[in-house]
């Protein structure tokens, strides 16, 4: 086999394996047991076109779990429908399912099994509707059917079912087809009756065609059109008035104008145009609630990452499989390779590997040690490891970010509550002008005023005003947060763009939080290599990020063991290893005497004397470099604010070729400087860690927290770089101001449009159809001038993008 | 042009059929998803390549 690519999920087969599957006789390579065992079943269930049929490759086949805890009934309770008569529904969202081939290959291996009654897979929602007889079947036989197919079933809550989203956008649909074929056959009647005028028509024919127009446009401006109507009457109780007032306004006068014109034989009817119009409306409304609905997903992708099982040990230390919200604090729960942590906790049992994509953006799985917190949402990816239970639920950071991300959505930032205002008062000068136009009109040519005041109320584009900002905004927060950038003050994107001064914390933001051992200076008898041993053995149990350290360090050396440790906090530790006591900390503390030389070094001594000296040295972020270099020459005067030693921050302000530097800076001393900089008019970006410096951050012009898993949550920050990828900042800026371009394009069109029309459409020259027409047009351009806001490809270079496993691929 | 009577009745007659097959068709889960159901014929064109199995 020349390609050493996986047949069943397209990775790249690693050096040295080698499995095989037979599929149409042809033996194809594949890259784990998993994918073999997928395919094998595929190819056994004779549905092997499965291959030729997709698009995408399938995901990576995931080690079997077993899913027998879902028919424990208090899980079911949740997640299970019972419908009565023996058959009980389920929705699962299937991760991994991203193509039709996927959907028709779960429908064709599910639909076989006896018991399974329907089964509805809906690719857009990556969602399988499934109704089958308990009875007949176990609900945990079909999720481990689908578990061996290659796809993660997660089972959604029952209230998934009647989804309000679905709801929504099936009325939509309704709507925009009854708008559709009221405005075709009006239109054709509306064809006749022009016709007519021209060539003569006896009044009965036309009275007849004007009244078949009134009932075939009627269930368009009741029922199509209701939409608009509800929106007047809340906007109208709000006394704030927005989109749907003249919208409604407009409707109601054209039908209602129509509507006596008819019945009294006037002149003319508009019942075409009164439906094209709520046609065009509902078409660009259908638009835009489909990319809400698609922004909505990400937030719900987020919040199904917990997992709905948790393996709990009971006080004799067996297992018991219980489900996530039945957890409490202090719960000591098992997790195995491949499982997804179910709540923040603290980990008991040695070290493991984790995966916390969903927070730092990274696939490479992390290390974490014995006491250090894992995540909920995160992936176990060596183990199996034990944790304790801290947060569970509402408190765990997984929530926390879903809150923080939500609340970003829902927060109207400045300037959009700005393009309201202008809307609102647009809208009120526009029916001063709807007024005008009529009492002038009245004046020259009274049969004319209806028409052009039509005109006026439906060419006037207010949407364009009141969209040009959220639609730009809204589109930026999306783009963003897809990259690992979490905007949670809109306002602040405006302010990115303005930057001038750039200003660092140096630990944690321009270097790694945690710090490297550089050299061990042996002092005595011992090797440094023993000091090693020793210095980690008396480490052990400890999470301090210099412990961390030295245990990386010493990984390789054969163990040692201390008894009777003593934590002595903010000083160093004290342990008895072979009969001798040793010291690890402070100069001051090891040597017990107090004013000894002290330095930033670490010290092991003995009841003798020192033994060795340890020196750390922080590593800087790998993308650290890059960032400065692309931030300097965008003409930004960049700083370190630091409360470190002066060696330490001159060395890192030496690599990077940053001039001004404050070390040892106190944060009150680091806010003196911001507002110092502030007062001289430049517009400062600080960037930290968001946790450790809150005040300073909250003295910036715009507040940059670049996280690390846990400490996000408690961020007080503008914009949270959760991706842990200082990188992220110049993507920020060219996303805001790529932003703040399109938003000014929006306000312009917008204000050119209507400064042209209306004044047209006063005068008489634009006939009500071509209104509707203009003004559509000209609200659909502003959204979709917005959709170009995305990511520029040089800055996305070596994006890790957030993966949430499956979902994000389709978003 | 007395033909118009029987022809107009005779399309609002039709107008409503496929709006009522339209809501029906949207209330029966038919347009909630438009891409897979272009597939399914597909898959019984298959047998041809199960044979040589």
């Amino acid at each position: 086999m020349d390609t050493a690519i996986c047949f069943h999920c397209g990775e790249p087969i690693p050096l040295g394996t080698r499995f095989v599957v037979r599929v149409n006789n042809r033996e194809q390579p594949v890259c784990c047991i998993g994918c073999r065992a997928a395919a094998e079943w595929i190819t056994t269930l004779g549905l092997a076109d499965y291959y030729h049929l997709r698009d995408v490759p399938a995901e990576r086949a995931a080690p079997i779990i077993d899913f027998g805890a879902w028919d424990r009934p208090q899980l079911q309770r949740l997640y299970v429908r019972d419908h009565g008569n023996g058959c009980a529904e389920v929705c699962i969202l299937v991760q991994g399912l991203r193509c039709a081939a996927c959907s028709w290959l779960i429908d064709r291996a599910l639909r076989d099994e006896s018991g399974v009654v329907d089964i509805a897979v809906n690719v857009p929602a990556r969602r399988l509707q499934l109704v089958w007889r308990p009875q007949a079947i176990a609900l945990s036989t079909l999720l481990e059917r689908l578990a061996r197919l290659g796809y993660v079933p997660h089972p959604l809550d029952a209230k998934a079912l009647d989804t309000v989203q679905r709801n929504e956008q099936r009325s939509a649909l309704k709507r925009l087809v009854v708008a559709g074929l009221g405005m075709m056959q009006s239109m054709m009647y509306a064809v006749a009756l022009y016709a007519g005028a021209f060539d003569g028509m006896d009044p009965l024919t036309r009275d007849f065609f004007r009244w078949l127009g009134l009932l075939v446009s009627a269930p368009v401006i009741l029922y199509a059109g209701s939409p608009f109507f509800v929106g007047l009457w809340r906007e109208s109780r709000a006394r704030r008035f927005g989109m749907d007032t003249p919208v409604a306004l407009a409707i109601a006068a054209v039908f209602v104008a129509s509507l006596i014109e008819t019945v009294r034989g006037g002149a003319q009817v508009y019942f075409d145009s009164a439906s094209m119009f709520v046609f065009l409306l509902l078409g660009a409304r259908y638009i835009e609630m489909h990319g809400r609905h698609r922004a909505a997903d990400v937030v719900d992708a987020l919040a199904r990452l917990q997992p709905a099982m948790a393996q709990r040990r009971k006080s004799d230390s067996s297992i018991e499989i219980v489900g996530t919200h039945e957890l409490e604090t202090g719960d000591i729960v098992t997790i195995d390779v491949g499982a997804t942590v179910p709540a923040d906790g603290v980990l008991l049992s040695g070290e493991c590997q984790v995966d916390e994509a969903l927070l730092s953006g990274e696939a490479a799985p992390r290390r974490r040690l014995a006491g250090e917190s894992l995540i909920a949402g995160s992936v176990l990816r060596s183990g199996p490891v034990d944790l304790r239970v801290v947060h569970i639920g509402a408190q765990t950071v997984l929530s926390s970010i879903v809150r923080l991300v939500s609340r970003a959505q829902q927060q109207r930032p400045r300037s959009m509550q700005l393009g309201d205002a202008l809307a609102t008062r647009f809208v009120a000068g526009i029916l001063v002008c709807t007024a005008l136009t009529v009492v002038i009109w009245l004046q020259v040519d009274p049969a004319r005023a209806f028409t052009a005041a039509l005109a006026v109320l439906v060419v006037s584009c207010p949407c364009a005003f009141a969209l040009a900002v959220p639609a730009a905004t809204t589109r930026a927060v999306a783009v963003l947060a897809r990259c690992g950038v979490l905007v949670l003050q809109p306002d602040a994107l405006e302010k990115l763009v303005r930057l001038t001064h750039c200003v660092f914390d140096k630990t944690g933001t321009l270097s790694c939080s945690r710090p490297t051992l550089q050299e061990v200076h042996a002092q005595a008898h011992l090797s440094a290599h023993e000091c090693l041993r020793i210095a980690a053995a008396l480490e052990q149990s400890s999470s301090h990020p210099l412990a961390l350290a030295i245990r990386d360090a010493a990984a390789a050396l054969p163990t040692l063991h201390a008894a009777t440790v003593h934590t002595e906090p903010g000083a160093g530790v004290e342990g008895c290893i072979n009969g001798r006591t040793y010291r690890l900390g402070h100069a001051a503390f090891a040597l017990q005497r107090s004013g000894a030389a002290g330095d930033d070094g670490v010290v092991l001594a003995d009841a003798f004397g020192v033994l060795a000296r340890f020196e750390f040295r922080e590593s800087l972020r790998p993308d650290t470099r890059t960032t400065i270099q692309a931030l300097r020459s965008e003409g930004l005067a960049l700083e370190i604010l630091s409360g470190d030693e002066p060696v330490q921050v001159a060395r890192i302000a030496k690599i990077l070729g940053i001039s001004k530097f404050c070390a040892r800076t106190a944060p009150a001393a680091k806010l003196a400087h911001l507002h110092e900089l502030r007062a001289a008019g430049a517009v400062v970006a600080m960037i930290g860690d968001g946790v450790n410096d809150a005040p300073v951050l909250a003295g910036a012009d715009v507040a940059m927290a670049l996280g690390d898993g846990a400490q996000l949550a408690q961020a007080s920050a503008d914009i949270v770089l959760a991706g842990d990828r200082l990188g992220a900042v110049v993507d920020a800026r060219h996303v805001a101001a790529l932003t703040q371009r399109v938003l000014r394009q929006n306000l312009y069109w917008a204000f050119a449009y209507n400064f042209l029309s209306i004044p047209l459409a006063a005068l008489g020259f634009v006939p009500p159809w071509l209104a509707a027409i203009g003004m559509s047009a000209s609200s659909l351009l502003v959204v979709l001038n917005s959709l170009r806001i995305r990511v520029p490809v040089t800055a996305s270079e070596g994006v890790a993008q957030i993966t949430l496993p499956a979902e994000a691929a389709a978003v | 042009m007395n033909i118009i009577l029987v022809l107009i009745p005779l399309s609002l007659v039709l107008l409503a059929a496929a709006t009522w097959a339209f809501f029906w068709g949207v209330n029966h889960a038919q347009f909630d998803d438009l891409e897979t159901p272009g597939l399914m014929p597909l898959a019984d064109e298959a047998p041809r390549e199960r044979e040589t199995q």
